[in-house]
């Protein structure tokens, strides 16, 4: 008996050592299809402070690359604006000289209210890549909503504390999205490899679909992300495990490792859509 | 002993904000990450308690899997890795030093190599295993072991180098 005590007493340290192995992997087997826990992530406040005091002095360095992009876009959005004040102006015209049986609602409901955030930390070096933004459920961000760049489309939300939130951004594994080329009504599944994270993939296709390189791809149908969306540009064709459906590999409109300010879709039909299509299941 | 203790908690919060602000943002041809913290193991005196290791070990690698939302994966690589440590050092270091005796680059040169190198080797292989387990194909896997765990080797022994020069100047 007293053998046995010294026996455990000179190994306990292994006993210690095993339970702490074993707990690591139960977290890592339950946290990893939930995703939601927001204690153990970059969600969590502290983390989120310090990572936002590393950003504070990272951006600054891409200062000048965020004010080209803000300045291009202000421009494309100009020119939208004089495009769509011109052809107000002739639809008052052509309206006071006929007569309308039916008016649409001109001050109609928007659908898509953007939340503008800014990102406080990147993490590309694995399989599991993410985003943590320093907006959160107080700024009224909810998992599932969709999160894009000036450029293009970014990932979706996962977790939300109160002041934080996590996106799995499109460079990772786990995340799927619908996405047509823009000439075409035919959609595909678009995923990524995990090679490069300039580099997705869009498989499924059918393969009489004519494309060229450099077609853009958009967005499809999505509970998440509004209609032709941008995500990127077809590159190549890519190895394809099926001989009716074509892969592309696509470059991502969006530069994962300059992303410093994002926009959160809030979606305000959301529910409504959800609630109905619910109904049928 | 004071000092070595402060010295110790002051490494271990330096290379896990090394790790997660730094390094992990770096990857190197798209595979090769430095995985630096492990380097905290390296540098504990060899007699040291094997529970405060084993310990000190699982909280650090949980501290950073809570930087980088991979909960468990680097606290259960990093806590193998730290129970493996007293058999891996009386492999490569001899009986006789005594129980103060920190690793390296200037106290033993080529026992200090060749403990880094295994020590990283199964630090490195155990963790992109956990990481991976099913998504991704072997070869990836192997290559991005072996680039990290080189660079990670290399920045080892420049950083053992340099810290240890500067703590000399410090004396003298």
């Amino acid at each position: 008996m007293r053998h046995l005590f010294n026996f455990i007493i000179r190994n306990s340290h292994w006993l210690v050592a095993i339970l702490l192995v074993a707990l690591s992997f139960y977290l890592v087997f339950t946290h990893n299809s939930y995703q939601r826990s927001v204690y153990l992530t970059s969600a969590n406040h502290v983390a989120g402070m310090f990572y936002t005091a590393s950003d504070n002095v990272t951006s600054f360095f891409f200062l000048k690359k965020s004010n080209q992009l803000l300045l291009e876009r202000n421009a494309a959005l100009e020119k939208t604006l004089y495009a769509l004040l011109a052809e107000n102006d002739s639809v008052e015209v052509s309206d006071s000289v006929g007569m309308n049986a039916f008016v649409a609602d001109s001050a109609g409901q928007p659908q898509f209210v953007f939340i503008p955030a800014k990102v406080v930390n990147l993490s590309f070096s694995g399989v599991n890549n993410f985003i943590t933004l320093n907006k959160g459920a107080s700024n009224g961000i909810k998992p599932d909503m969709g999160v894009i760049s000036q450029r293009g489309v970014v990932g979706v939300v996962s977790n939300v504390s109160p002041n934080f939130s996590v996106v799995i951004p499109v460079i990772n594994p786990k995340f799927r999205l619908s996405a047509r080329l823009k000439n075409s009504e035919n959609y595909g599944s678009l995923s990524w490899d995990g090679k490069n994270i300039r580099v997705a993939q869009l498989q499924e296709l059918p393969r009489h679909e004519p494309f060229h390189e450099g077609d853009t791809v958009l967005t499809s149908f999505s509970r998440i992300f509004p209609k032709n969306l941008i995500i990127g540009y077809v590159s190549e064709t890519g190895v394809s495990g099926d001989d009716n459906f074509n892969t592309f590999n696509i470059h991502l409109a969006t530069d994962f490792y300059t992303l410093q300010d994002v926009l959160v879709i809030n979606d305000l039909f959301y529910e409504e859509q959800k609630a109905l299509e619910d109904i049928l299941q | 002993m004071k000092l070595s203790y402060f010295y110790e908690i002051a490494l271990f919060v330096m290379l896990i904000l090394l790790q997660v602000l730094l390094l992990n943002r770096i990857s190197l041809f798209g595979l090769a990450t430095p995985v630096l913290y492990g380097y905290f193991l390296l540098k504990l005196p060899m007699g040291r308690n094997l529970f405060f290791v084993i310990i000190s070990a699982f909280l650090m690698g949980l501290i950073i899997d809570i930087f980088l939302n991979t909960p468990g994966m680097n606290a259960a690589a990093f806590t193998i890795v730290a129970s493996l440590r007293k058999p891996v050092m009386d492999l490569f270091f001899e009986k006789v030093e005594y129980d103060a005796f920190v690793p390296g680059i200037y106290t033993a040169a080529g026992p200090f190599v060749r403990f880094t190198i295994f020590m990283v080797l199964l630090h490195l292989t155990l963790l992109f295993f956990i990481e991976s387990f099913t998504l991704f194909n072997l070869m990836s896997t192997l290559l991005r072991i072996v680039t990290s765990a080189a660079i990670t080797i290399l920045i080892i022994i420049t950083m053992d180098s340099l810290l240890y020069k500067r703590k000399q100047s410090e004396h003298t």
